[in-house]
């Protein structure tokens, strides 16, 4: 181990644990998922890299968005989200959360994703390569020891105009608002 | 085997046409108001399988189409039959008394169509979350403008820096 991480891990063993134990909700949307059983298995063996697949969001801190969000999914998505502990990390997976990709002009499918959760890194391509969530992991390492992969704080920050947003797309919400609304700005 | 099902179909119904693909599948064209006898007579002669029903939007000739296709397990065949409904009255006869499986089909191209199935026990929503005033698969359905005025609308959240 290197000398330099030893001092972060004695600084901030927390920050530390979850950056190692990136786990992930076994949540599938689109296509993409297909990308994660093999990522997940010993051709790739994501466990190297701390990355597991956890049935219940209670228990992850990673949420890999992996295709096509419909109005249905979104409505999933986002009890899925509000549902995780933080510190909580979002990962857009292919092009369809960046801006729709093939589903540009579909009737059904949302296009920006960050506009309902926020979104701390994003992997382009349609299919991207189970390396690219390597590639991604690593990165969102470096976001995290930086302080800069704080999509949960902005969640917090930014609640009220998330979830008129969300109203705005699926209509009345079934579920009570998960942080104060601050009523004015909205 | 196939020419015995021609001949009894002449027989029996006017105005049907029947042609002949390639691979020696029959295509059936019905008028809208025998469509149910002639898929009650098709299911007596041994095609008691109805794989599918679609529909597609000819918008230039002012008609859907609705294609059910139909398989038999003793002559190992498929059949194609296909009935013409005008666009500006979307009413037809559900095929459930004749056809069990037919309920989730039609009720999915009610919603997409929005064709109305008389008799149909429930033709509630069965995929979309919103309304649309078009349903959502017909040619005259512009999905541009349509995600114009509902995602494109919704603002980014604004980050402070």
């Amino acid at each position: 181990m290197d000398r330099n991480v030893l001092t972060k891990w004695f600084k901030q063993p927390q920050k530390m644990g979850n950056k190692y134990s990136l786990w992930a909700v076994y949540f599938c949307t689109g296509c993409g998922i297909i990308e994660v059983p093999p990522v997940i298995t010993t051709r790739w063996d994501a466990e190297r890299f701390g990355v597991i697949p956890v049935g219940s969001p209670r228990q992850a801190n990673l949420f890999l968005i992996t295709g096509y969000v419909s109005l249905k999914t979104l409505k999933a998505i986002i009890r899925t989200y509000e549902q995780m502990p933080e510190p909580k990390y979002t990962v857009g997976f292919g092009s369809c959360p960046i801006n729709g990709g093939m589903y540009w002009d579909s009737y059904n499918t949302i296009k920006h994703l960050d506009k309902y959760i926020p979104v701390d890194g994003w992997i382009a391509g349609c299919m991207p390569r189970p390396e690219a969530i390597f590639i991604a992991v690593t990165h969102l390492w470096t976001l995290i020891d930086k302080e800069m992969a704080n999509g949960y704080k902005k969640y917090r920050e930014k609640y009220t105009y998330y979830r008129k947003n969300q109203e705005r797309a699926l209509g009345k919400l079934a579920w009570p608002p998960l942080y104060n609304i601050n009523k004015r700005n909205g | 085997m196939d020419n015995s099902i021609k001949r009894k179909l002449k027989a029996i119904f006017r105005g049907i046409e029947i042609s002949t693909e390639k691979n020696g599948r029959l295509v059936i064209s019905v008028p809208m108001d025998s469509t149910g006898d002639v898929l009650k007579s098709l299911k007596d002669q041994g095609y008691i399988h109805l794989a599918l029903i679609s529909c597609v939007d000819w918008i230039d000739k002012e008609k859907l189409e609705l294609v059910y296709i139909l398989s038999s397990y003793s002559e190992n065949d498929h059949i194609i039959l296909k009935t013409n409904i005008p666009r500006k009255k979307l009413d037809f006869r559900t095929v459930i008394d004749i056809f069990e499986n037919a309920e989730p089909y039609e009720r999915e191209i009610h919603e997409l169509f929005g064709i109305d199935f008389k008799g149909h026990p429930r033709q509630i929503p069965l995929f979309l979350e919103r309304d649309y005033e078009i349903p959502p698969f017909r040619k005259d359905f512009d999905t541009r403008k349509y995600v114009k005025e509902y995602f494109d609308e919704i603002p980014f959240v604004k980050e402070d820096k």
